[in-house]
């Protein structure tokens, strides 16, 4: 029985997921304890186990159906990411959420994983050629279009997602290293123009030697250069034209610790509560920090502080360890299987979860700006935590499929 | 591509797993920083140490007056608040009893705090008692989420009330939030009325934030990295006014127990020196926190302490208006200074006859301000029409908003043609509605301030300057930081026109016959007119209008007492009083009777009876 079940299902990843699940479980209901225990750590279970019920079934799906489903529920949450904008709840400025009554959902969550499976259909027909302009085009714009419309909402945490997850997509999926330069230029150029002139003439500067030892043809690289030179300029220009409000915003984002009141305060608290954790942690439900409630938002954006200060470097790293595990068996999974859509989804998940995982324990850790994305598994929220599950169910469907696929 | 080429897959694997690897690399070593590196400085101490963030209250700008003296100031005040994320809502009983209040209060007040921000202080009472804070301290452990901000109350150091001119503050109301913007956050005290409202945004200052280091029992025990990351309060501005302190004392003693206002402005710009209303109210009743029962009261009163009779009521002005029609007779060419009238006591029109007070004989121009004759400008209007003399009121400020900076204003109630064809229609008056007004009675309704900018006009010759109470905005070093600037504008009449009236007016305070001689002051010219005000509800309203010295005025001055009978019994010597404290600093007429001669207390011991 136990072969059967090693055989057929990648242990592995189950176990690590259950584990990380249950941490998120009972760490929302120490970050919550004083304030909305029962409401948070409830709905966070419910959604476990309707995410269980949701990922035995995308596990046990044919894997034929996932192919003939990619495109049509890529449609259905393009439709839904047009319905939140038009009808959607705001929350915190952000219209991201449908009302269903009882119950709230997130569109954005579910469409990175439809985006990821309708890529991985396009990418997988034999006649598509990365290389190819058109079919380039076209993979794009698959992309671009839930991007902009989460964009619209605004989410530029969940947007940047996007781009985390196609790139190496973009590379598994054989595209040039010069089309991945080409791409990722004129997003890291805007970046760094936000940080003033030395930074922007860097990353330019850096940006054209990549893209002059990637170059196939003179005249493109010629023509990404500028564009990327464009695109540097005028972020700058926009950013002088800006009120001064806004460019506190912007400069809040890019660097917290010049304004503890806002952002910065978070990433202060951040720390201290991670770094006080020491080596095992204050123990659970002891953690000063999270218990005096001095990290608002502590069970969603920063919800990696709860484990670290409650358990300690022991604990935090036990986390990563089991998300490292995750990703990894993720990445062999995609080089195993024969089937290139089924590779391309397995890796479309891996950058999904590796860029919320970058991104919220990054932010954690001070090592980033303020971003708010969830973390998986972990952080409160139905959708994400409901989303990260399907996630998993599909790796562990391409897992059970791998033999005949 | 259908399927995978197994090389290209494998180098690929192996790239994304080395990136993954590194990433997770750096992760590990951040964590092992923060955790096991920095150990004292995140570890064992900040164990007990979290970071509290405390909002400054900026201190509000106090007021200097003309002298450089202190007259509004602050002193310190505690405020309770609640973090409603931290609080148990099973103490507001204790917390109640603590405070003296209603508990329903206290849940209603942590109810909207909460909408607002679970993480911000609400604010549950201001300017609590010492003890009760102490209270607080000794009881922190039992009310989790409780504390205090220390914030400023205003602190009135002259016995000087001003209270109508000064204003008050109040905690904000939802409205007010809206209007003023996201620098106020619920709880917080702005201006309401008067000055404190005109200049509530130079006032005010700007919030601070302090971030403190707090134990796990919330106690505060230090600033974090010694207060490098604070943002320091922002003291509000001063404001420096043009009021004379002890001018307003000494007028508003000389009111005490009448119902009126005084106005008094220094005319070579329009500076205030005194503003009184009587009644008045206590400001210092309005620092802090009003207890609801002596609002209910100041608002409930029928004298209405509350309202700025200084600024905001229409009276009419009797006789002291006379001068605006002399001065329109003259200007149009109407008549000359020297044209005659016959009073015989009253003035026959039509079927309705005008009284005046006294048989005046035959007056002219000079004569007929000085003795104040009705008859005279009953006479007048006929000749000159009611539209030249609605003209020269709206020049001298009639029937329009002065433009002062206290907040509040009437524009008071000037009868036009138009306005008299609107109100009666074109065929539903005539002419015979015209003597009223030439006397100051009828629908002419002016305030006291607008009377004070009349005198103004009439002492400097045609200058009207825009009546004003703060002359600049001060830094805390007492620099100015803003001179404020008034409008100006220039009436200009004949140079015989303002001899004529003004030389009318001197007549009436300096020469025997006068109706105004109670103003005089010795040593000094002084110039004015009285006026007696009929009042449908009661007894006339005594007024004065004058200024001095006659040749180069430094003060302008209108006095109205309610129900008080004569202008020239009741007004000109409070008008007097004022002109001589201001120009020698203090009164130099006797005040008290003088002493009586000893009174023999031995009786010898052979009365009269013995004799």
């Amino acid at each position: 029985m136990a072969s059967f079940l090693s055989e057929h299902l990648d242990l592995r990843i189950i176990a690590a997921t259950f584990v990380l699940s249950v941490v998120g479980i009972i760490s929302v209901y120490s970050a919550t304890y004083d304030a909305h225990a029962s409401l948070y750590f409830y709905r966070q279970l419910v959604f476990f186990f309707v995410g269980l019920s949701a990922a035995t079934i995308v596990t046990l799906v044919p894997f034929r159906t996932l192919q003939l489903a990619a495109f049509p529920v890529y449609f259905l949450s393009i439709g839904l990411l047009v319905t939140v904008l038009l009808i959607g709840r705001t929350v915190s400025g952000s219209t991201s959420w449908l009302n269903f009554g009882l119950f709230r959902l997130q569109p954005s969550e579910f469409s990175k994983i439809t985006t990821v499976l309708a890529l991985a259909s396009f990418m997988s027909r034999s006649d598509v050629s990365l290389n190819n302009v058109k079919d380039l085009a076209i993979a794009t714009g698959i992309v671009l279009l839930p991007t902009l419309l989460i964009m619209a909402q605004p989410d530029i945490g969940t947007a940047i997602i996007f781009a985390g997850f196609y790139m190496p997509i973009l590379y598994w999926g054989g595209a040039s290293r010069f089309t991945l330069v080409a791409l990722a230029a004129p997003g890291a150029v805007a970046v760094s123009a936000l940080f003033g002139t030395t930074p922007l003439l860097i990353a330019v500067l850096e940006f054209a030697v990549l893209l002059y030892a990637t170059h196939k043809h003179r005249v493109l690289a010629a023509v990404v250069f500028s564009f990327m030179v464009l695109v540097g300029i005028s972020v700058q220009a926009i950013y002088e034209g800006l009120k001064p409000y806004q460019q506190k915003r912007i400069a809040t984002f890019l660097d917290p610790g010049a304004d503890p009141l806002g952002a910065g305060y978070n990433i202060l608290q951040s720390k201290v509560a991670i770094g006080s954790g020491g080596l095992l942690g204050k123990g659970y439900l002891q953690g000063t920090q999270t218990q005096l409630n001095f990290i608002p938002e502590q069970w969603t954006d920063f919800i990696f502080c709860v484990p670290a200060e409650e358990f300690g470097f022991v604990g935090a790293a036990a986390l990563l360890i089991l998300f490292l595990l995750i990703l990894y068996r993720a990445l062999t999974i995609a080089s195993t299987v024969k089937s290139s859509f089924a590779s391309v989804i397995a890796i479309g998940i891996t950058g999904i979860l590796l860029t919320h995982i970058v991104i919220n324990v990054g932010m954690a850790l001070g090592l980033l700006p303020v971003i708010g994305v969830p973390l998986p598994f972990l952080s409160y929220g139905g959708s994400s935590l409901l989303a990260s599950l399907i996630m998993v169910g599909l790796l562990l469907n391409i897992h059970l499929n791998r033999k005949e696929y | 591509m259908a399927l995978q080429d197994d090389i290209q897959v494998h180098t690929k694997r192996r790239v994304l797993v080395a990136l993954l690897g590194l990433i997770f690399l750096l992760f590990f070593a951040r964590l092992y920083q923060l955790q096991l590196f920095y150990k004292d400085e995140y570890g064992k101490k900040s164990e007990e140490n979290s970071i509290r963030t405390i909002l400054k209250e900026p201190v509000r700008g106090n007021m200097y007056d003309r002298n450089g003296l202190l007259v509004v100031d602050n002193r310190p005040a505690f405020t309770v608040t609640v973090m409603p994320f931290e609080f148990n809502k099973r103490v507001i009983p204790r917390l109640a009893a603590l405070l003296s209040l209603d508990t329903n209060f206290i849940a209603d007040r942590l109810r909207k705090g909460e909408t607002y921000s679970r993480f911000a202080p609400v604010k549950i009472k201001r300017d609590i008692d010492f003890r009760v804070l102490a209270a607080l301290e000794e009881n922190r452990e039992r009310l989790p989420g409780v504390d205090y901000q220390v914030e400023s109350k205003r602190f009135y150091t002259t016995p000087a009330r001003a209270s109508h001119l000064l204003g008050y503050t109040k905690e904000i109301s939802e409205t007010q939030l809206k209007q003023l913007g996201p620098a106020y956050s619920p709880g917080d005290v702005a201006g309401s009325i008067g000055l404190e409202a005109e200049y509530e945004e130079r006032l005010r200052g700007e919030k601070g934030a302090e971030l403190s280091t707090v134990n796990a029992r919330g106690q505060v025990i230090g600033r974090l990295d010694n207060g490098k990351h604070d943002l320091p309060a922002v003291e509000g501005n001063d404001l420096l006014l043009t009021m004379d302190f002890g001018l307003q004392q000494f007028a508003e003693s000389l009111m005490t127990d009448h119902r009126g206002a005084l106005v008094a402005i220094d005319p070579s710009d329009g500076g205030l020196l005194a503003l009184v209303s009587r009644p008045d109210y206590d400001l210092s009743r309005f620092s802090g926190v009003t207890p609801p029962h002596i609002w209910n009261r100041l608002n409930t009163d029928p004298a209405t302490p509350m309202f700025n009779r200084a600024t905001m009521t229409k009276y009419p002005p009797g006789s002291t208006y006379k001068m605006i029609l002399a001065i329109a007779a003259l200007e149009t060419g109407t008549i000359t200074p020297s044209w005659r009238v016959s009073c015989s006591g009253s003035f026959r029109m039509g079927n309705k006859v005008f009284k005046d007070l006294h048989v005046h004989g035959s007056v002219d121009m000079a004569d007929a301000i000085k003795r104040s004759c009705n008859v005279y400008f009953y006479q007048l209007i006929l000749k000159t029409g009611l539209d030249p003399w609605s003209d020269y009121s709206r020049d001298f400020g009639f029937g329009q908003l002065t433009g002062i900076d206290i907040y509040e204003e009437n524009p008071g109630l000037l009868p036009t043609t138009e306005y008299m064809n609107r109100r009666y229609g074109p065929e539903g008056w005539t002419r015979g509605f015209l003597p009223s007004l030439a006397i100051g009675q009828g629908e002419l309704g002016v305030t006291p301030l607008q009377m004070a900018c009349y005198a103004m006009a009439l002492a400097n010759q045609g200058n009207y300057h825009q009546p004003h109470a703060v002359r600049a905005v001060l830094d805390k070093a007492r620099t100015i930081v803003d001179t404020l600037l008034y409008q100006s504008r220039k009436i200009s009449l004949s140079q015989t026109t303002w001899d004529v009236v003004r030389k009318g007016m001197r007549a009436v305070v300096e020469e025997p016959g006068g109706t105004g001689g109670m103003a005089r002051v010795k040593g000094v010219v002084v110039a004015g007119k009285t006026g007696t005000a009929q009042n449908p509800h009661g007894p006339d309203h005594a007024w004065f209008v004058g200024f001095a010295p006659y040749d180069s005025p430094r003060i302008a001055i209108a006095v109205l007492v309610e129900n008080a009978g004569f202008g020239g019994s009741f007004a000109a010597p409070l008008a007097g009083l004022c002109i001589e404290r201001y120009l020698y600093g203090k009164l130099v007429r006797p005040v008290a009777p003088p002493a009586p001669s000893p009174v023999a207390t031995a009786v010898s011991r052979t009365g009269p009876a013995d004799h």
